[in-house]
């Protein structure tokens, strides 16, 4: 039972922060359909700008803000240089472009930083492990369920609560009416950017809190295990990324936890047929009611 | 006499379809020439091979992704499936008791020459993309492209843990250096002859139709799982002949040599030169290679009036992806769009005899008796 619940807060944990890394995709995928290559790359990036601030001294209050501003300007530059000109474009067109910014801004990032993995260096209580009777639970981890609890409150509010929300649940759903009702889609764009890049800024600081190294070609994997969680919840639904991403972590815990140790290098080859066959019994994601193949 | 056109469709009739098919060939024959001529430099063996091998790659990627419509970042696994198996049935014996131990008595012992290795290379990529084609090939824009990535994690992950057959994430080594400048040009020329000819076939006009417009191609009575089907296996066993010389070429390689980067060069190549033309698959791979060479040149250093610039390593990626965007926003079907090179004979004036109608018009008596029915 107890190991139970340990996997249980283990597959929350990990499923909290797919269902952010989904969350910032699935909101600009909504708007333009634009599957984003380049999107682990700011997490790398929000990992570099931790690492550069706290080797300089800035205490980790200021770090935090630090990054989800940096994220967010960075993502909103991209959305205005590069992927503003392709409004409209074919999905195919933007998820290529998406390609040469991740190309161009990892560049950037092997120029400034180098190649060599940079040590994240964290406040001690990141470390700790609380014990609640016989389960023992690290405090990443509840850090972790706690910033996505915020995150995804905060998102809800704002999608759900505000004029900016409006519009942009507006442009996502019927975007021509949208327009006709004076709703810009640049400038509904380049909201879905900032929310998607300050998302990117809490993720990139969990995401290298655990994994510990930094490189220039570490966005890879958040951006795969992204991706997975966008089509298996469903795409361009926030309901759908939430799903997935949780749906993704479960899976992954469960499948170390009881496949036998012989088969356990096979565990992500598992995941990602699993996932497949998913998507070949529900194409629109399992947070999709409908039978049309996702997009 | 017959002159080189750029044309979107070829010319109706068996000679409109042989002037397509000879077309592109004739472009392989000036790029190998060119290849040739570069070739005897030593410095550049490897670069004009790599060129060659990278081209074959671009025209299998551009056989399924221009005929379907869909993009694929699978084709890479591919290219590992079409290494291996190239590599374990071509690696010599003794090589095998070192690297490959516990491999089933049957593949141990054998050794096969060149060309029947490549073949068995192509034929394992071809037979998994005809496997889990028929899963993938259901789903459709990015929900496809995100499934291709996971059949490339799905077999790297494999491949590393195989290690009866692949000696694990550890790099297998004492592959036959078997990647020569004829097997790799002569390879192309069939790579390029096939897609050509399976484009102009009935095969490649319903894929198209497919890509098109999928529900009016499904109510003229064409499958789309099977016109998608066709091009994905026949585009994987080219990207495995190809993934069996680079690891020729290599000679020593191991699952992670299998990246997304490959993908990304050989989207490049296929997006620059017009992703729904082979002519413009090999222009792509022209052009990148040459960028590609000429910024490997400023990494190592250059002198730019007396003042030495060194930049750092990766640059050639950045500067492929600017041209990538530039390329997208600016001529979105690439340099060359849906054109092909043909070989066309001028068509016959118009007043020549040729032009008149064979039939002479019907006589009066005729019209008469055509009244009366």
């Amino acid at each position: 039972m107890t190991n139970f619940i340990q996997h249980v807060v283990d597959a929350l944990s990990v499923g909290s922060t797919y269902a952010l890394l989904a969350l910032g995709l699935t909101l600009v995928f909504s708007v333009m359909n634009l599957i984003n290559f380049a999107y682990g790359m700011m997490l790398v990036w929000s990992g570099y700008i931790a690492f550069f601030l706290t080797d300089h001294g800035v205490p980790f209050g200021l770090v935090v803000p630090a990054c989800i501003a940096f994220a967010t300007l960075l993502s909103m530059a991209i959305g205005r240089v590069a992927f503003r000109p392709f409004i409209g474009a074919p999905p195919i067109t933007l998820l290529i472009t998406s390609f040469g910014v991740l190309l161009v801004i990892q560049y950037a990032a092997i120029v400034l930083f180098g190649e060599e993995p940079r040590i994240l260096t964290l406040p001690g209580f990141f470390g700790d492990v609380v014990t609640v009777g016989a389960i023992r639970v690290p405090m990443l981890e509840i850090i972790t369920i706690g910033s996505a609890a915020v995150v995804v409150a905060v998102f809800y509010a704002a999608l759900n609560r505000t004029a900016f929300g409006a519009q942009l649940r507006a442009a996502a759903e019927l975007p021509r009416v949208a327009r006709l009702m004076g709703v810009r889609p640049d400038h509904v764009l380049m909201l879905a950017f900032a929310i998607s890049g300050a998302i990117a800024g809490v993720v990139g600081l969990l995401w290298f809190a655990k994994a510990g190294a930094i490189t220039p070609h570490a966005d890879l994997d958040p951006t795969i295990k992204a991706f997975i969680a966008l089509v298996l919840g469903g795409l361009g639904s926030t309901r759908g990324a939430l799903i997935g991403g949780f749906a993704l972590g479960a899976l992954e815990v469960a499948l170390s936890a009881m496949l036998p140790d012989a088969a356990l290098g096979y565990q992500p080859a598992i995941v990602f047929a699993a996932v497949i066959a998913i998507l070949i019994l529900r194409p629109g994601g399992l947070g999709a009611g409908r039978l049309e193949p996702a997009l | 006499v017959t002159r080189p056109v750029l044309r979107r469709d070829h010319v109706p009739g068996v000679r409109g379809f042989l002037a397509a098919l000879v077309g592109p060939l004739l472009l392989v024959g000036v790029v190998t020439a060119i290849a040739a001529l570069v070739y005897q430099d030593d410095t550049m063996t490897e670069i004009v091979l790599l060129f060659g091998i990278n081209a074959i790659m671009v025209v299998g990627f551009q056989t399924f992704v221009g005929n379907t419509g869909l993009v694929s970042f699978g084709h890479v696994a591919f290219m590992a499936v079409g290494a291996y198996a190239t590599a374990i049935v071509s690696m010599d014996p003794l090589d095998k008791q070192i690297v490959l131990k516990d491999l089933p008595g049957w593949l141990a012992d054998t050794s096969l020459g060149v060309a029947p290795s490549l073949l068995v290379g192509g034929a394992a990529a071809a037979v998994l993309a005809l496997v889990t084609g028929a899963a993938l090939m259901r789903l459709s824009g990015a929900a496809a492209s995100i499934a291709t990535l996971g059949l490339l994690v799905i077999t790297v992950n494999v491949l590393s843990q195989a290690g009866r057959f692949t000696h694990g994430p550890r790099a297998l080594f004492g592959v036959p250096d078997d990647a020569t400048f004829g097997w790799v040009f002569a390879a192309l020329a069939a790579a390029v002859a096939i897609s050509a000819g399976f484009k102009w076939s009935r095969a490649g006009l319903r894929a198209r139709a497919n890509r098109d417009d999928s529900v009016a191609a499904e109510s003229a009575g064409i499958a789309s799982l099977r016109a998608r089907l066709l091009p994905f296996v026949l585009s994987a066993f080219l990207t495995g002949v190809g993934g069996g010389l680079y690891g020729m070429l290599l000679t020593a390689f191991s699952p992670a040599s299998f990246t997304l980067s490959l993908a990304v060069v050989i989207l490049t190549m296929a997006i620059l030169g017009g992703v729904n033309s082979i002519t413009g698959a090999l222009a792509g791979a022209v052009v990148v290679t040459v960028i590609n060479e000429v910024l490997r040149r400023v990494e190592n250093g250059v002198d730019v009036l007396g003042v030495h610039l060194n930049t750092p390593t990766g640059m050639s990626g950045a500067v492929l992806g600017v041209l990538l965007i530039l390329m997208l926003r600016w001529r979105p079907e690439g340099l060359l769009s849906a054109n092909e090179l043909q070989l066309e004979a001028p068509e016959p004036p118009r007043d020549a005899p040729a032009a008149e109608p064979a039939v002479p018009p019907p006589a009066k008596g005729a019209r008469r008796a055509g009244q009366r029915v």
